[in-house]
């Protein structure tokens, strides 16, 4: 197993600073929601992780606890994700995005 | 090279992976994106097989995004880390021999202009340091005091880092690496002097932890060569496996360059400050309001 980045939404859509979507060395795999947050009744929307394509670095770790300071992320083993976004399962729409949550390992493993 | 190319062909569309339909449907082409909207739309650059944690992936995600039109865009680079996120990129990529990227961006760059003539075909050399500074030195140079219009990049990680460690031009003195054990024993190059005095119309360092500066320096490095002339950027974009960085402290480490021998430095020829304000509506090189002058009193 190894290491993915897991946000977490309470935090993130109360500040919706957005700076880790900016820091990532891999392109669209910090992704942003405005539905996943505000549909649970935050305030803005949140990022998210396409864990299939995080290589684990944990740099947006540091842009969050110390840039932004709001400690919204954190490493987990991808097997203990009961539910995230994969690529294939984002789409994208005018000007956010919207992912339908699975489990990690089923389908990559597919 | 247009908006053309990334366009269904008729009756494909259902058989073209979700990517790229992604890309198509919701990509940057044709439209004007900034690095604020980044998590928002699909990038051109796709998954690639650089080291986690990257600095200089992370400079090439930003530039890219940065292009101002990347639909109508190529990137020239030569052997590096670089070249292996940039060639997984939705735009035409022309792979040199070693060092001759400039030598190639040339000849690019003026049969471009014969073909489509006024219509804006941007080219852009991405490379290392070993490529710009070292190996392919003389066609850089040269380049600019041809005064090509087109625009280089350095993407400086201070040593060869796909051989395994070897000291660069760029290295700083006294940097000991894998192959370079006793410490280099000569200064870091001064690049950025040199694009001045071979007549680069534009001269930027930047770091890529300011991601709207650096889309702010690439756009405007863009735009000048387009018409003025040869422009220059060179940016820190360290390597974490030669410089043993942990991936998690890589911006830690870029703050602490940049505050050390990387601080945002910009040159702008009084020609390109003048493109920029008449061409593109810039702002900042107009000329500053003269100060109220000082009341003169009343003789009595």
């Amino acid at each position: 197993m190894y290491l993915v980045a897991n946000i977490d939404v309470e935090i993130c859509a109360s500040k919706s600073c957005k700076l880790c979507t900016q820091y990532c060395p891999e392109a669209n795999t910090i992704q942003y929601s405005e539905t996943m947050g505000t549909d649970k009744g935050y305030k803005y929307g949140t990022a998210y992780i396409a864990v299939d394509r995080c290589k684990g670095c944990a740099l947006c770790v540091w842009v969050c606890d110390t840039m932004a300071k709001n400690n919204a992320i954190k490493m987990i083993m991808i097997d203990q994700l009961p539910l995230a976004a994969v690529t294939d399962n984002i789409r994208y729409e005018e000007k956010t995005t919207v992912a339908v949550l699975s489990n990690p390992m089923i389908v990559i493993g597919n | 090279m247009s908006l053309d190319y990334v366009k269904f062909s008729g009756g494909f569309e259902k058989f073209m992976p979700k990517e790229y339909r992604d890309m198509v449907e919701h990509g940057p082409f044709g439209k004007k994106i900034s690095v604020s909207q980044m998590g928002s739309f699909k990038e051109i650059l796709e998954e690639h097989p650089m080291c986690a944690g990257c600095a200089m992936t992370l400079f090439i995600r930003l530039a890219i995004i940065a292009f101002p039109n990347p639909e109508d865009t190529i990137t020239v680079g030569t052997a590096g880390c670089g070249r292996l996120a940039i060639s997984q990129a939705a735009i035409p990529f022309v792979y040199g021999n070693y060092g001759d990227q400039n030598g190639v961006a040339s000849g690019l760059s003026r049969g471009l202009r014969l073909r489509f003539g006024d219509k804006p075909k941007d080219v852009v050399v991405m490379a290392g340091d070993g490529g710009t500074a070292d190996i392919g030195f003389q066609q850089v140079l040269h380049s600019w005091f041809r005064k090509e219009r087109f625009t280089t990049i350095m993407l400086d990680n201070e040593v060869y880092g796909n051989t395994g460690g070897q000291e660069s031009g760029m290295t700083n003195r006294g940097a000991v690496l894998k192959m370079a054990p006793l410490g280099k024993k000569f200064e870091k190059m001064d690049m950025l002097q040199m694009a001045k005095v071979a007549g680069c119309a534009y001269v930027a360092t930047v770091v890529p932890n300011n991601p709207r500066r650096v889309e702010s320096v690439i756009k405007k490095a863009v735009l000048i060569a387009r018409e003025v002339g040869s422009t220059y950027i060179q940016a820190y974009t360290s390597c974490n496996i030669e410089y043993a960085i942990p991936t998690d402290k890589v911006m830690e480490d870029a703050k602490t360059v940049e505050n050390d021998r990387y601080q945002f430095t910009e040159y702008v020829s009084d020609e390109a400050k003048q493109y920029l304000t008449e061409r593109y509506g810039y702002k900042d090189y107009l000329p500053k309001a003269a100060a109220p002058a000082a009341a003169i009193p009343n003789k009595a």
